[in-house]
């Protein structure tokens, strides 16, 4: 027998096998479902941010009456920032769910606004979307191992696995091709639907061929775990819970507990320390000797050094420069936190890769930009855009430049840089 | 009853030789009981670590110095969550959601810091409990156990025998029932163990009795489903495989399908889209610190005409302070209209998502689980209005003092020099306006009645995998 008909004759027996069918359509269909929901959820959250930018704009223009000078401009006046989804996001929502990617931040301290939490409601997050990388991370393995584990055991059942053994010109060619023919085609049910909405959302090429590569690899790797097991000279069920073991294991128990492990291990400053802190500073303030607040901030703003407080009067230059010293005197905690939570993130990195299913929705989150370290580069663009507007207002407040409200048209913008990166 | 017994202590006798069954459950409870010990410690040193923020920020509020009372407004105060006792059995909603909410004049901020946004990130299902543990992985030992129940004997051919010997298909049925019935009960025992600790943490023991019910039901369901399809299969290899499926479908898919649904349904607008619309309705109000706002005219004019007065120098209130307390209400009421509208729209597409509790009972579970432990949305809920409650009173607090012990012309002339700022500074005796607040579970009939919808589906479910075993228990066939 020919390979080529070898291959034909399996095809055609494949084509027959009303398992592989069903499975096979079940993955199409929840592969189609997953990126359907997740375009139309990228969808949404861009026609959010769309209509936030309109209505910030709105709502800035509308407040224009209360400001009579650079101070209330400053105070009154708030500005949107938000994190854009990208092109890849359909297909992982990642942390969108759990970070917030929108803010409204204003001339105050930082460290009070930066922290606060605009995300929906908390049952989704536990529950967590049925999105591609979900699909891909956690059921695939599944539908493989049900499809894979009795591939001897079922025919031995059956009775009819020592004649194909013995009319097979290679007996273990013909297991191998026929766990190929399964693989490729719930590989392929599986990819298909993503590169179609891929397509739709114009996600770069590159990404995409990426994120199917390592899908594809990924299927592989437990297609040769099912695969030796499969061989094993056991009872079918001993195998499938065997293989649905190793699933839990690497799934759930490791991922859970290393979490545990790591978040006990790395520290984190609380949040509270952080917030309590920065509010205490800028309390204070009022009742302190201005110098003990121009002291601190003319060491970071030397060029206003030379302004002199009034004694005893209210100013904004004042004000805004305790506003400051407040996120300065918490620089400390929160930047302790956020290297905490990289260096959590980091970790967590190394320790997926002992646990494949996290290490796969780790990697696709991270082409779609969904993930934790995206939201790091969103709050360092918050910052950087709070710093902007600082470096705006200031030379206003203490070179007492006229106000001119044709000025505020000028304004730094945030300008979400994730936008751009696919 | 004898053939019953004898069968289920067959059925006993039949697990106890399998290693499959056997290690199947011992690594379920090994998983459990961990899992419980550490989701406790972690939960205890939460509570504990949370309840020394709320004194300390009681605290520090109280030991102010003399001020002005509007700075008190705008210094604020913290609350903090401290988790139901039952959170170490189902922490639910903790690990999501904020932790503490900074209460403030004139804003309602939302809950921060929640810990799943610092924790190490592993992807969806790294959130474990030992509720989840049973939600997810009790069904899989069920099936590993139930699955060659009746196909076992069928496969061997010695069902025609059992049969002939006058056993009738009900009684087999049953017995294998009983015996995972009992199989059920000893998985449940952590459970039990665990909720204990959470009586001696203040919980009753009706919620533990309830929370046990629930879960029995449950665990009963997937064994009758997994006794039913072994009872009508004819390869153990196509029960088992099967069962297989329909677990990660229940317990996997559908459930995370099921938020896709409801969240493109129901999309609820977050809480910047929802705070713009907010400002632009309140536009109207006026600014509480500025008493020269049109929208105050009507409030001078009545004040005035009340006291019969000219000024409101004249007044024996100070006029800002009154136009403070006047704001504070007015915008509370609709901040409070549209925090209600949000949470809602929130408890809407919690329906939705709960309605899906049709199609999987491990949704059902989930959600009355949580109810029952206190851990739900209602509860998160409960914290943001205990929260703006305890806002609006010591915000109000401070608004009555500076209305009655800083006069009106001091007032305007504060930022004049040092000693007109040493003036308009009253007592920090005042700053006891401010409250304990100490987050508590609601009582357990009304966490029961949250959890009534989804606990009735879960009911149904059961009911209706009974009728369709007993019923194919009648006419099993060798």
């Amino acid at each position: 027998m020919s390979a080529f008909k070898f291959v034909l004759n399996e095809l055609k027996f494949s084509a027959k096998d009303r398992t592989l069918l069903l499975w096979m359509a079940v993955v199409l269909g929840l592969s189609s479902l997953s990126v359907g929901f997740g375009l139309s959820e990228v969808h949404s959250q861009k026609k959010v941010i769309e209509n936030l930018i309109v209505s910030d704009r709105q709502d800035r223009i509308a407040e224009q009456g209360k400001l009579s000078d650079w101070g209330s401009a400053a105070y009154y006046n708030f500005h949107l920032t938000y994190n854009s989804p990208s092109g890849f996001a359909f297909a992982a929502l990642g942390q969108r769910d759990e970070q917030p990617w929108k803010h409204r931040i204003r001339m105050l301290a930082l460290e009070g606004q930066i922290y606060e939490r605009d995300v929906g409601n908390p049952s989704v997050t536990l529950i967590g979307r049925f999105d591609f990388s979900f699909l891909a991370s956690f059921v695939l393995p599944l539908v493989l191992i049900v499809l894979l584990y009795d591939l001897r055991a079922s025919e031995r059942t059956a009775g009819r696995y020592n004649l194909l053994e013995s009319t097979a010109a290679r007996p273990a060619s013909l297991w191998r091709l026929r766990a190929l023919i399964r693989v490729s085609a719930v590989s392929m049910c599986l990819l298909i639907p993503l590169v179609f909405a891929g397509w739709f959302a114009e996600t770069d090429f590159l990404t995409l061929l990426s994120a199917s590569t390592i899908v594809l690899a990924y299927a592989i790797f437990w297609s040769l775990v099912c695969y030796c097991f499969s061989a094993w000279r056991k009872s079918g069920s001993v195998i499938l819970m065997t293989l649905i073991g190793i699933w839990s294991v690497t799934a759930i128990v490791i991922p859970a507990s290393a979490r545990l492990i790591v978040d006990r291990t790395v520290a984190l400053p609380s949040g509270a320390d952080i917030l309590m802190l920065q509010r205490e500073a800028v309390n204070d303030a009022w009742d302190l000797p201005k110098d003990a607040t121009m002291k601190p901030f003319f060491e970071r703003h030397p060029q206003w050094a030379h302004y002199q407080p009034e004694k005893s009067a209210f100013e904004w230059q004042w004000f805004f420069a305790f506003q400051q010293v407040g996120d300065q005197k918490t620089e400390a905690l929160a930047n302790a936190y956020r290297d905490g939570r990289l260096q959590r993130d980091h970790i967590a990195a190394w320790v997926s890769l002992i646990a494949p299913p996290s290490l796969l929705e780790r990697s696709l989150q991270s082409l779609a930009n969904t993930d934790f370290n995206a939201s790091n580069r969103y709050e360092s663009e918050v910052r950087a855009f709070h710093r902007k507007l600082r470096e705006y207002y200031y030379p206003k407040f203490f070179n007492h430049e006229a106000f001119d409200k044709a000025a505020l048209e000028r304004l730094p913008e945030f300008n979400s840089g994730a936008q751009a990166a696919q | 009853m004898n053939q019953i017994l004898g069968v289920a202590a067959d059925e006993w006798r039949y697990w106890r030789r399998s290693h499959l069954a056997l290690g199947g459950a011992i690594v379920f409870l090994i998983l459990v009981i961990s899992t419980s010990l550490l989701n406790m410690l972690r939960i205890d040193a939460e509570t504990h670590a949370r309840s020394q923020n709320q004194t300390q920020a009681e605290d520090t509020f109280r030991a102010q110095p003399d001020r002005h009372p509007h700075r008190m407004v705008h210094y604020g105060h913290y609350v903090f969550r401290a988790p139901a006792p039952l959170a170490i059995f189902d922490p639910g909603l903790d690990f999501v959601t904020g932790q503490s909410i900074f209460l403030e004049g004139h804003r309602q901020n939302t809950a921060m810091f929640a810990e799943s946004s610092s924790s190490a990130d592993f992807g969806g299902l790294s959130y474990l409990s030992p509720a989840l543990i049973y939600q997810l992985f009790a069904p899989l030992i069920i099936i590993l156990l139930a699955h060659g129940a009746i196909v076992r004997e069928r496969e061997a051919g010695m069902l025609v025998s059992l049969l002939s010997l006058g056993l009738t298909g009900s009684r087999l049925l049953l017995g294998k029932g009983l015996a995972l019935l009992s199989f059920i009960v000893i998985l449940l025992l952590p459970l039990v163990l665990t909720c204990l600790f959470a009586v001696a943490r203040g919980e009753t023991f009706s919620a533990v009795l309830s929370l046990f019910g629930a879960y029995l039901a449950y665990l009963l369901l997937w064994g009758v489903i997994a006794l039913w399809f072994a009872a009508i299969v004819h390869k153990r290899g196509t029960a088992l495989a099967a069962l297989t499926g329909l677990w990660f479908v229940m317990t996997l898919i559908l459930p995370s399908v099921a938020v896709n649904i409801a969240s493109n349904k129901a999309p609820v607008a977050g809480k910047i889209e929802t705070d713009l619309a907010l400002l632009a309705e309140q536009r109207g109000l006026g600014d509480g610190h500025n008493a020269n706002d049109p929208a105050f005219a009507q409030l001078r004019a009545e004040l005035l005409a009340k006291y019969g007065v000219q000024r409101l120098e004249d007044l024996p209130m100070n006029f800002r302070g009154l136009v403070a307390t006047s704001a504070e209400e007015k915008l509370t009421t609709v901040l409070n209209e549209y925090a209600e509208k949000r949470m809602a729209g929130e408890v809407h597409q919690e329906q939705i998502l709960i309605n899906h509790a049709w199609l999987t009972p491990s949704l059902a579970i989930s959600f009355v689980s949580r109810s029952l432990a206190g851990t739900d949305l209602a509860h998160y809920h409960r914290f943001q209005k205990e929260a703006e409650a305890l806002r609006f009173s010591f915000v109000q607090g401070l608004n009555r003092a500076h209305a009655e012990k800083v006069s009106y012309e001091d007032d305007i002339n504060r930022n004049k020099s040092e000693a007109s700022w040493q003036r308009v500074r009253v007592s920090a005796a005042n700053w006891q306006v401010l409250g304990a607040y100490q987050f508590q579970t609601a009582s357990l009939s009304d966490r029961i009645s949250t959890s009534l919808f989804s606990l009735r589906i879960l009911l149904i479910w059961l009911l209706a995998f009974l009728c369709l075993f007993l019923w194919s228990g009648w006419r099993i066939k060798p």
